[in-house]
């Protein structure tokens, strides 16, 4: 092993796509070489892949977390002060890699979108391309979230606004601000369904993987994408809720 | 992020803030949302029953800055042109006039299909009342 480090150019033939160690040129893991055990620099995988898990959206996040700080120690870069420099770097992206890795995963909504975004699903694309097959055929686009949702929504920013302007006045409105306590009750009990909601789909979604199932894989999909999207609004509604509540 | 002077502008000095009847025959309402980041828009248009002209254009948004500069020029612009006229009016407009950086580009989509949701729903309530005219549209 001690000839591979005389090699000047073995940093530039470390090769990412490549599965040999750098060092030993056995098969490496995704951090370290399962052989020799030295760092590697991080291959293009993605976040599940880092830790070695399928793309499934159940996961053990305990199991996660042991992985997470396992891993952390071993990519402290106390342990690389006194290797060589191309190893500090890997050491440190792949110590960057890890942190989001982990805090992507951990996360029941980052991790859904994290995964959404993987199957090239992008919220901001889709609304611009609708809004344009909407001017060229004429038709009204279909909004994605249902209309009820969005008079919600609506209905409760004016119910805010007016209480922040009461407050701005100095004047307390008692029953407004009941209302609005009323309202955040609702929106969390909301917030409930949606995650017991999309844990089903979480189900759904590993199940299609196994079952190696397309259809039941993109009907999965975007269940999961028009739940995230009302999500978003209600999540909102909170925030502003709770900011006015407690202003 | 540093928003353009004409964003502040809208932003500080909003235009045609308001609401008008909804259930007004000469009134068509579009309300909008971007469910990337929650905003909500509603925008009402007043159209003139014989010359299909916009006479008066009101919002209301609850968003971000751009999503309000968005609408309140949405208002401007749709202001005094015909149904038709208005109906050509593209978000990339409101880009450009606004100097929208691309993060920001979903407000002034969010402002488009404003202006077409309102037009669709005063549309639909003149369908009612004279199918003719619809049809031949």
């Amino acid at each position: 092993m001690s000839s591979n480090f005389s090699n000047p150019t073995l940093a530039v033939v470390a090769d990412r796509e490549n599965d040999a160690c750098w060092s030993c040129g056995d098969m490496r893991a995704a951090q370290f070489c399962k052989s020799c055990g030295k760092v590697q620099p991080a291959r293009p995988a993605d976040f599940f892949a880092f830790f070695g898990l399928p793309k499934k959206l159940n996961l053990d996040v305990a199991k996660l977390e042991r992985e997470f700080y396992l891993l952390s120690r071993k990519l402290h870069p106390d342990v690389y002060a006194q290797a060589r420099e191309e190893e500090r770097e890997w050491s440190l992206e792949q110590s960057s890699r890890l942190n989001d890795a982990y805090r992507t995963l951990k996360d029941p909504i980052k991790r859904t979108q994290y995964l959404l975004h993987l199957e090239g699903i992008e919220l901001e694309e889709q609304s611009k391309n609708a809004t344009e097959k909407a001017r060229a055929t004429g038709e009204i686009k279909k909004q994605v979230v249902p209309p009820e949702l969005l008079e919600e929504v609506f209905e409760l920013n004016m119910q805010l606004e007016e209480a922040r302007m009461n407050k701005k006045a100095g004047e307390n409105d008692a029953s407004l601000v009941t209302e609005i306590q009323k309202q955040k009750q609702n929106l969390e009990i909301k917030l409930e369904e949606l995650s017991s909601e999309l844990s089903g789909y979480w189900n759904d979604w590993d199940a299609a993987l196994d079952a190696d199932s397309e259809t039941a894989r993109i009907q999965a999909r975007d269940k999961m994408v028009d739940l995230l999207n009302r999500r978003n609004y209600i999540r909102n509604l909170v925030r502003d809720v709770n900011e006015v509540l407690e202003s | 992020m540093a928003y353009s002077d004409k964003v502040l502008d809208h932003y500080s000095n909003p235009r045609n803030v308001g609401s008008m009847d909804k259930n007004s025959n000469e009134v068509g309402t579009g309300l909008v949302g971007a469910p990337e980041c929650g905003d909500v828009m509603k925008l009402q248009i007043k159209v003139n029953p014989q010359t299909h002209i916009i006479e008066d254009a009101k919002f209301k948004t609850f968003g971000c800055g751009s999503a309000i500069a968005s609408s309140s020029l949405a208002t401007e612009w749709v202001k005094g042109k015909t149904v038709d006229e208005a109906l050509q009016i593209k978000n990339t407009e409101i880009v450009k006039e606004l100097a929208l950086p691309p993060v920001k580009i979903h407000c002034s989509v969010l402002a488009e299909d404003a202006i077409r949701a309102a037009i669709g729903d005063w549309k639909k309530k003149q369908a009612v009342t004279e199918p003719v005219a619809v049809a031949a549209k």
